[in-house]
């Protein structure tokens, strides 16, 4: 009889602060880009990243891998309409609402509000104003 | 190399490179990842003075996970998928309105007309032969004409190679099809009620005018819709 040895990795898992937190961020990544451009008119994707970091006080960071698909989709929606401008020696493309996507924002908007409301009660029930 | 604050427009043409080298083929996702790359970098640069160019590039490009631009890439493909499709259905719903609808409905009749003869198969079968082949005479020449553009390393935007490929698989693979599905489900044109008939000669009817316009009409006016998919497709 041969002895099976199971051999086992031991990886240092490293606890990610705030790993929880990106994933609840995930879901609404859409309605914060959403609502940034409403307040700023145009923005560039890296903007919006360093705008969102600035905002939460790096509590959310964006992730590249997420916020340009998530671009690209609104645009294909027809929500975000795009402008390019030369910057130095590169080019820049700018974002920005269409009237269809303030529109939209207004409703990401309320029923972000709303969710957060039902949370609130769902987590919190001693708080809730009922 | 110069001053490392400041990406310079020998660092833009590296990063350009790099994406390629990170399987983004197309210059519109290219140029947008460069200039998130670029800020980045300087951004890197700033606070970590002490590295070098293409070390603060790797730490930026880390940022994108284990993936790399694939993410990217993937769902820029399908935000364009939906554009394509947006246009082509633009272009087809103008063949329901006058005066092309007068067209519309003459191929209709024609179709109808040929599916209740007794030689309906025949007929139908050699017509896609005949598209089949004309369009692979299309496809062979430009394919030749993309080689000499990546030799040339001329600028391809995504939305350019769909028009240019999309159909590629789409007119081959729908008549094979056509071809399989009437052979082998024993399609009998002659016992078809009226009503199946009619409704075989829509599809077939469809199937024109969607061959038509990705196989001639986008191709001719991929300039105008580059320009308004594309802000920068007139900058360059």
């Amino acid at each position: 009889m041969t002895a099976v040895i199971i051999q086992i990795n031991k990886y240092t898992i490293k606890p990610q602060k705030n790993m929880g937190n990106q994933k609840l961020f995930k879901g609404s990544l859409q309605t914060i880009i959403l609502k940034l451009l409403a307040q700023n008119d145009k923005m560039y994707g890296y903007e919006i990243t360093q705008k969102v970091k600035e905002l939460t006080k790096g509590e959310l960071k964006i992730t590249e891998g997420a916020l340009y698909p998530a671009l690209h989709k609104l645009e294909a929606d027809g929500l975000l309409d795009v402008e390019v401008a030369k910057i130095g020696n590169r080019l820049r493309k700018y974002y920005k609402l269409t009237e269809h996507g303030t529109k939209e924002t207004a409703n990401k908007l309320a029923e972000m509000q709303e969710f957060l409301k039902t949370m609130q009660h769902l987590v919190n029930p001693k708080f809730s104003l009922e | 190399m110069g001053n490392k604050h400041v990406t310079t427009e020998n660092h833009i043409e590296q990063l350009y490179k790099f994406t390629r080298e990170h399987f983004v083929y197309h210059y519109d996702v290219q140029t947008e990842l460069v200039d998130h790359l670029a800020n980045d970098i300087e951004q890197i640069c700033e606070e970590k003075s002490h590295l070098t160019f293409e070390q603060a590039r790797d730490v930026s490009f880390k940022k994108f996970g284990v993936f790399g631009f694939m993410n990217v890439v993937e769902q820029k493909q399908k935000a364009m998928n939906k554009r394509y499709w947006k246009i082509l259905w633009r272009f087809v719903k103008e063949w329901f309105t006058l005066p092309k609808v007068i067209i519309t409905s003459l191929i209709f009749i024609i179709f109808f007309t040929v599916l209740q003869s007794i030689y309906a198969e025949e007929i139908i079968f050699s017509s896609i032969l005949i598209l089949v082949i004309v369009d692979l005479y299309y496809l062979f020449k430009s394919r030749g004409k993309k080689k000499k553009k990546k030799k040339k390393k001329e600028k391809t935007f995504l939305l350019e190679s769909m028009i240019g490929e999309t159909r590629n698989g789409f007119s081959v693979l729908v008549f094979i099809n056509v071809f399989n599905i009437i052979n082998l489900s024993d399609t009998n044109f002659e016992t078809m009620s009226i009503y199946l008939l009619s409704l075989a000669a829509i599809f077939a009817t469809l199937m024109c005018i969607v061959f038509y316009i990705t196989a001639f009409v986008m191709p001719s006016k991929a300039e105008e819709l580059l320009a308004e998919t594309y802000p920068e497709y007139k900058m360059i």
